[in-house]
């Protein structure tokens, strides 16, 4: 498995509505423009859905709230300097 | 009660015979924790808000851990992932650890970025060979940068991970055995991954040698979604569950009385008191475990 590949596709469709919607009406040409191998382009197809659009869900909202908040955790997601 | 000093960031320095019971150190508690020293034997602190932190913050943050045993506890640096993580956000780990001399420290078995972007939470990648060889180097790497090996923390998620190729309780259980890293054991994200994906909590808590839980955290979350597609979200923002204090009792029949236990809440905050009664809680769970071990040992 191409790890690094596979979590790259995973963080863009996890916080990325465009393509998570892309992916999800058309996996097999998304999974394929990612890099993912034949047998990983399978696997992806299977993915637990519900749990996509849960997950995704919550993630919009943590980042709402984070905006909202414009302090707090203020740097958790900061890219290391 | 404290059977080591605060300041014990040394390898191989372990409280032995001791429980400690403690909160998630945030702004809004600061007062309610302060004024109940007495109650809290811990705080735990978030690493990733004082990385950044003024030389005033962090002066704080030093006052508060010459008060109070600290641990310090990190959400951003990304270990289970195929991918290295980054010496820069270790170093800063490092210097913190220097400051304060934390109890311990600890990080997800989770990946939070991936390609350049932020996922901006803690996401579970696929379990499989890759992510297990990544998540020990990388234990390997901050083991060595930050002077001690973090304590590794179970997360919760929405999402069956895909292309796994281990559970969750094989996963986990294979990167502890490999690595110098003991478990932080989250009693909610277990609870919530096991009702979500319908497995025996028990089985990941059985698969880890007792004396490498070193951390327990407690939670509270809520159901999301409708039907029978509802999940159990760990949001922290609310009370303790029941099931969650009954696999804190079974944790009790299994390990040794050395485990530091935070009850985290990030929001919805209610009184001091009524978090200070869940730590109560969580204290009489702890003690009718051990005491179950206790008679299982007499009698046998």
């Amino acid at each position: 498995m191409s790890a690094s590949i596979v979590e790259a596709f995973l963080a863009r469709i996890y916080v990325d509505a465009q393509a998570r919607a892309r992916f999800l009406s058309n996996p097999t040409v998304e999974a394929r423009a990612a890099g993912l191998s034949p047998d990983e382009v399978e696997a992806v197809k299977q993915i637990d859905q519900v749990g996509l659009e849960l997950l995704a869900l919550s993630l919009e909202r943590k980042r709402q709230k984070q905006c909202a908040k414009g302090r707090g955790r203020k740097y958790f997601w900061r890219k290391a300097k | 009660m404290e059977v080591l000093a605060a300041g014990a960031v040394e390898e191989g320095v372990v409280a032995v015979g001791v429980d400690r019971f403690g909160l998630g150190w945030r702004p809004p508690l600061a007062l309610g924790i302060l004024s109940n020293l007495d109650r809290i034997d811990v705080v735990e602190v978030i690493a990733d808000d004082f990385f950044n932190a003024s030389r005033n913050e962090r002066r704080a943050l030093q006052t508060l851990a010459a008060q109070v045993p600290v641990t310090l506890h990190g959400v951003s640096l990304g270990l289970a992932s195929s991918v290295a993580v980054d010496p820069r956000r270790l170093d800063r780990t490092a210097r913190l650890c220097e400051e304060i001399r934390p109890l311990s420290w600890s990080e997800h078995l989770a990946f939070v970025r991936g390609g350049g972007i932020e996922i901006g939470h803690l996401a579970a990648p696929p379990r499989c060979e890759e992510t297990i060889e990544g998540a020990l180097k990388n234990l390997s790497l901050a083991r060595t940068i930050v002077g001690i090996a973090p304590q590794v923390e179970n997360i919760a998620t929405l999402i069956d991970p895909p292309l796994s190729r281990y559970d969750e309780a094989a996963w986990v259980s294979e990167i502890i055995r490999n690595s110098q890293s003991d478990l932080l054991l989250d009693l909610h994200n277990l609870h919530a991954n096991a009702t979500n994906f319908g497995f025996d909590p028990m089985d990941l808590i059985s698969r880890i040698p007792p004396g490498r839980v070193r951390g327990i955290h407690l939670a509270g979350g809520k159901w999301v979604g409708k039907g029978d597609d509802r999940r159990v979200l760990d949001d922290h923002l609310h009370g303790v569950p029941d099931p969650v204090y009954a696999l804190l009792e079974k944790v009790g029949a299994r390990t040794e009385p050395r485990l530091t236990v935070i009850l985290e809440r990030d929001g919805d905050f209610p009184s001091i008191e009524c978090l200070l009664d869940q730590l109560d809680r969580a204290r009489e769970a702890l003690a009718r475990g051990r005491a179950r071990a206790l008679r299982r040992e007499v009698a046998a």
